[in-house]
């Protein structure tokens, strides 16, 4: 059986990242890509908008993930293509990977394994849309990848629900394309997307945001003819009598994204209910020893730039991964964030720059980011405004917190 | 005084713009380039676009594309008009030009991925 | 029940506006309603439950318009002017089981369905379940096929290769001063109605076989017979296996009228030309009765009921290994059990159905009530169960009479059609059963003309399944994908399908190449991402094989395309 050092499943940005920076440790990897590419979900990400942290550039996706598989070949990093785990089995001194490709069916043995798997977007089904089931309807990722990799017409005339990033890219890609977007519909009170989306891709082409209203039916035995778009409450739930019909061909979704966890839920890692990703310390560990977790499979970041820089530093930490007693103090989250990652540090580890990454639970003006340790506030920070699209990061220095075992760290936004 | 959104990065800074005795006043950014969106924006606003090239390959039916610099928001459909007839018949790569100085605006559409030559 | 005493009862609910008669040994119904439901309950109060004489529902809808059967949008002759000796009309588990068992012999036999593929009513939109019977009581049809039709499933899934689970079923009782009454009821079930594998289980037994079922449970009626099967799968089995025992089968082909003279069926108008079958076997679901009709030999109705299902993620698959119920008196007693929970043969929990009468025969549209009900009800049997796992939901139409069993006989009037009609639950656990009695009963009536039937010396009975990869031990698969590398490149990651399963579905002996027939046959697009990553995919390999651009690839239907064409259609060759 092959031996590695680290395993990456999933050549995206994440998996590249990571890979590099495992490859830098001078250890033996290799990378597992269901697809016949590398670069995973940015190659089908042509508009612009990525790279400016990193690069100071703006980059379209298949540059971005184009200059990192250009080092990645340069480095002579092993990438099996087309290449699909099957499973993952625990063991004693690490994981045995199985993978199937043309090639037959292999075991991989290694003493990490990275998950780099990215995320999944949510369905229709998922949004309890009902009536019939024609074609027509998309999730927004679908319609991306048909438009630009196929270069084929999904719609003539649509409507578009959710007001993710990716929806409203589309909007403004299906509009340069010559499709009619008739609308963008947002259940939520505020749009889902970054600001700058919502003025650069509907507001430059007119298109209308609705926000308040989600789509509680869809016509057509064959193809969709039209949808029922409704108001909602404050309880997002849809207001009688106040249903209309819009008459269309498709209706693409951007409703969510879901990182990608089958494999480390089969590995039983612990996984956190808002993030929907695993659980993992400063080390990108999760709660399986020896299996890391990085970029959306981890959790959604809302840029790029993010999900290279903490792959990066899961393929350092799992490169350098020694099996040893783990010391993991717990954050608590406490009032207006959602969440943030990671949910834990090892104590054993340098704390000297601890990057964590977090959103808030609401809009909030002026409010300060806090850390508390044991009730006492060491840490703070000012936010002229924080929304829960806008992911933030901050790299800390948890050396001066003085932490042991029995600390209390609690995160805010006060 | 008027309020517009900075698109420049991810910050999405909401500005505030005023005139002031055909000064423009810009304020609520949070670096310098929030000073030359706004100015721009009011006096000739400029946008990326992004689009697709067809090809004549069948394992790679389009490639991605971009202009090479900022063109004129009110010419983004007349680009992509030209984008729209060009058949490609190379099998190029990352950062090639396209079309030279499309319609004299004095920037690229340059292809944004080496697909065709990485296959 | 004389025809006057039901006048009297239907003047008191009706008022005078529903007037019976007897006419051909039917109870006619006649006048004029507003309410769908009043016209139901009209033609139940007329009628009794098994009973021969069936109600026949001319009782006029004021209320709404009846959609129209939906037909295909386009016709040719390719059928135009064929002699056949047997048309079954209707491509679903009644009709491809009946196919089959015919292709036994050395006869022309036609099944046309109108729908682009099989299965696609209701034999397609159920739970899967092949029911022990334990709700049924001698004296019906439905409690006869049913019990035969439970045993053999075993010997005609393996025949078929299709996927078969006997994974008993629970129906679990929180009441406990109900316990005497499940035990004489269990009684009657096992030496009464022979549904001899009925028994009572402790609250004990049932927690340690089941451990997230609802632990109010004081005890519940089991039934090891109770089993799990893919429904479209079988179907779809069935008739690959006909069809390679020499039965055509045309999809696409609605049938529109008949000629029938001296009480014979003379020719068959279809969408593709007019054929001239010597023997018509009505299985076509909720439009048997139109179909009776069209035959001259219409005695019974159909009421349509819609049932809605829901399908859970893999992952809440743990929570239930069999097929459970809750039963309480309180409940009102419906049609149908108001659903339960049952764990598919793919691995995936399946919740519901309901039960709701509809004037629509193919009204398939879901609605959220009928998803928060059946999820409300089914919480009791596994409180576990969430709504956020749900991956899809869907909905069929059943096809009952008003007498509540199935009608499996020669034409009352007319003397070449046999109905195979009312099949509603459990008519999935029947069909191997009713199959082999309408195979009889049809060459009974060809011969009685005069027909000569041979064996069918080249029947083969075993039907080669598509392999599935997922399913296979390691060197089994290598082997394969040795063989053939497509086996090897996984399109579908949520179900683990490659392209090879694919290719293999479109190379298959009834090729539907458009999407929803890939995914019904390999099931590429069932799991949680919902066909999201592997659309674009699936699309792709259809177009390569069939070598049309990717527009003309349909998700069903003939005009159900899912691309417009090239985005870039003015682009021209640069010099």
């Amino acid at each position: 059986m092959k031996e590695y050092d680290v395993i990456i499943i999933g050549g995206g940005p994440a998996g590249l990242a990571s890979a590099i920076s495992a490859k830098d440790e001078g250890k033996d990897i290799l990378l597992i890509e269901r697809e016949v590419r590398l670069g995973g979900i940015l190659k089908q990400c042509i508009h612009d908008g990525f790279g400016l942290l990193r690069f100071n550039e703006k980059l379209s996706g298949p540059e971005y993930a184009e200059k990192y598989i250009d080092i990645f070949n340069e480095k002579k990093i092993k990438a099996l293509t087309l290449t699909f785990v099957t499973e993952i089995v625990k063991e004693e001194n690490g994981f045995t990977v199985s993978v199937v490709n043309r090639d037959g069916v292999t075991n991989l043995h290694t003493k990490t394994v990275i998950l780099a798997t990215g995320c999944r977007e949510r369905t229709a089904r998922q949004i309890f849309i009902h009536g019939t089931r024609p074609s027509g309807i998309f999730t927004a990722g679908t319609a991306q990848a048909f438009v630009n990799i196929y270069g084929q017409k999904p719609t003539k005339k649509c409507i578009i629900l959710g007001s993710g990033d990716i929806g409203l890219i589309m909007a403004r890609r299906l509009t340069l394309e010559g499709a009619e977007v008739k609308g963008v519909y947002e259940a939520k009170p505020t749009p889902s997307g970054l600001t700058r989306n919502v003025h650069q891709c509907l507001n430059d082409y007119n298109i209308p945001l609705h926000l308040s209203h989600t789509v509680t039916r869809v016509f057509g035995n064959s193809r969709l003819t039209a949808v029922e778009v409704s108001r909602v409450d404050e309880n997002m739930a849809p207001i009688k009598g106040t249903e209309q019909i819009i008459e269309c061909d498709a209706l693409i979704l951007s409703v969510g994204l879901i990182p990608e966890n089958e494999l480390a839920e089969t590995l039983g890692a612990k996984l956190n209910e808002r993030t929907k990703g695993p659980v993992c310390d400063n080390l990108y560990m999760t709660s399986v020893d020896g299996l890391f977790s990085c970029g959306n499979a981890l959790h959604v970041n809302d840029l790029v730039d993010y999900v290279s820089e903490n792959a990066a530093e899961a393929g350092k930490a799992a490169a350098n991964y020694i099996k040893s007693e783990r010391k993991l103090l717990e954050f608590s989250v406490g009032e207006n964030l959602l969440y943030i990652v990671p949910q834990s540090i090892e104590l054993e580890s340098d704390l000297s720059a601890v990057t964590v990454y977090f959103r808030s639970s609401g809009d909030f003006n002026g409010k300060k980011f806090t850390i508390k340790v044991n009730g006492d506030t060491v840490f703070e920070k000012k936010y002229a405004f924080l929304r829960p699209p806008e992911m933030e990061k901050l790299v800390i220095d948890m050396n001066k917190f003085n932490l042991n075992m029995n600390s209390r760290i609690e995160f805010s936004i006060i | 005084m008027e309020e517009m959104v900075c698109i420049e990065c991810p910050n999405g800074c909401v500005l505030t713009v005023e005139n002031k005795d055909g000064e423009i006043i810009v304020g609520n950014y949070k670096c310098k380039k929030g000073i030359t969106f706004a100015k721009t924006e009011l006096l000739s606003p400029k946008r990326t676009i992004s689009s697709i090239v067809r090809t004549v390959f069948p394992d790679i039916p389009v490639i991605p594309v971009r202009v090479s610099g900022d063109i004129p928001k009110d010419r983004i459909f007349d680009v992509i008009e030209e984008i729209n007839q060009i058949r490609l018949d190379k099998r190029v790569g990352r950062g090639h030009i396209i079309i030279d100085n499309v319609l004299g605006l004095g920037v690229n559409i340059i292809a944004t991925s080496s697909i065709l030559i990485n296959t | 029940m004389n025809i006057k005493k039901i006048q009297k009862r239907l003047n008191s609910s009706f008022d005078g506006k529903v007037t019976a008669s007897y006419r051909d040994n039917s109870i006619v119904l006649e006048g004029e309603l507003s309410s769908w439901d009043d016209i139901v309950k009209a033609c139940y109060t007329a009628a009794k439950r098994y009973s021969k004489t069936h109600v026949v529902n001319d009782i006029k809808f004021t209320g709404a318009e009846i959609p129209k059967m939906r037909v295909p949008d386009f016709s040719d002759k390719s059928l135009e002017g064929s002699f056949w000796d047997v048309l079954i009309i209707g491509g679903g588990i009644s009709g491809a089981s009946i196919a089959r068992e015919l292709s036994k012999w050395e006869l022309d036999v036609l099944l046309a369905d109108k729908e682009p593929d099989l299965a696609l009513q209701a034999s397609g939109r159920n739970d899967g379940e092949i029911h022990p019977g334990v709700d049924l009581s001698k004296g019906s049809l439905k409690h006869r096929y049913v019990l035969l039709g439970n045993k053999m499933y075993e010997s005609v899934c393996k025949e078929l290769s299709v996927p078969f689970e006997r994974r008993g079923q629970y129906v679990g009782f929180t009441q406990r001063w109900t316990f005497p009454f499940v035990v004489l009821y269990a009684l009657k079930k096992k030496y009464i109605d022979d549904v001899t594998d009925t028994k009572i289980i402790s609250r004990k037994n049932l927690i340690a076989a089941e451990g997230k079922i609802n632990p109010n449970f004081k005890f519940a009626l089991f039934n090891s017979s109770a089993a799990c099967v893919c429904p479209y799968g079988i179907t779809i089995a069935y008739a690959e296996n006909a069809v390679s025992n020499g039965v055509k089968v045309s999809l696409g082909t609605a049938v529109t009228g008949m000629v029938v003279e001296d009480e014979n069926i003379v020719s068959v108008s279809t969408n593709r030309g007019t054929i001239y079958p010597k023997l018509v076997i009505n299985a076509a679901g909720v439009f048997s009765e139109d179909v009776a009709k069209m035959a001259g030999d219409r005695f019974f109705s159909i009421h349509p009921r819609k049932g809605t299902d829901s399908i859970l993620d893999k992952k809440a698959g743990v929570l239930l290994n069999s097929i459970a119920a809750i039963k309480e008196t309180a409940l009102k007693r419906s049609h149908t059990k108001g659903g339960g929970v049952l764990h598919t043969v793919h691995g995936n929990l399946l919740i519901g159905p309901d039960a709701l009468e509809t004037y629509k025969k193919e009204d398939t549209a879901t609605e959220p009530s009928s998803i928060s009900k059946v999820f409300a009800k089914q919480k009791r049997t596994v409180p576990a169960l969430t709504e956020r796992d749900i991956i899809t939901y869907f909905a069929g139409v059943r096809a009952p009479t008003f007498e509540e069993d199935f009608i499996i006989e020669a034409g009352r009037k007319t003397k070449n059609i046999i109905h195979c009609a009312g099949i509603q639950s459990p008519g999935l656990t029947c069909a191997p059963a009713i199959a082999l009695d309408i195979e009889a009963k049809a060459l009974e009536m060809l011969k009685k003309d005069g027909l000569v039937i041979n064996e069918n010396k080249s029947f083969n009975p075993i039907r080669k399944a598509i392999p599935a990869l997922k399913e296979m031990a390691p060197k089994e698969r290598e082997e394969l994908i040795k063989k053939n590398p497509d086996y090897g490149v996984i399109v579908c990651r949520c179900e683990e399908i490659s392209k090879g399963e694919i290719l293999d579905a479109l190379s298959s002996p009834i090729s539907v190449p458009t999407v929803d027939g890939v995914k019904k046959r390999v099931r590429p697009g069932m799991g949680r991402c919902q066909g999201g990553f592997c659309m674009p995919l699936v699309i792709q390999i259809i177009a390569d094989y069939l070598n049309i651009p990717m527009d003309e690839v349909k998700k069903s239907y003939d005009n159900s395309s899912v691309l417009f064409g090239d985005i870039k259609e003015k682009s021209k060759e640069l010099l």
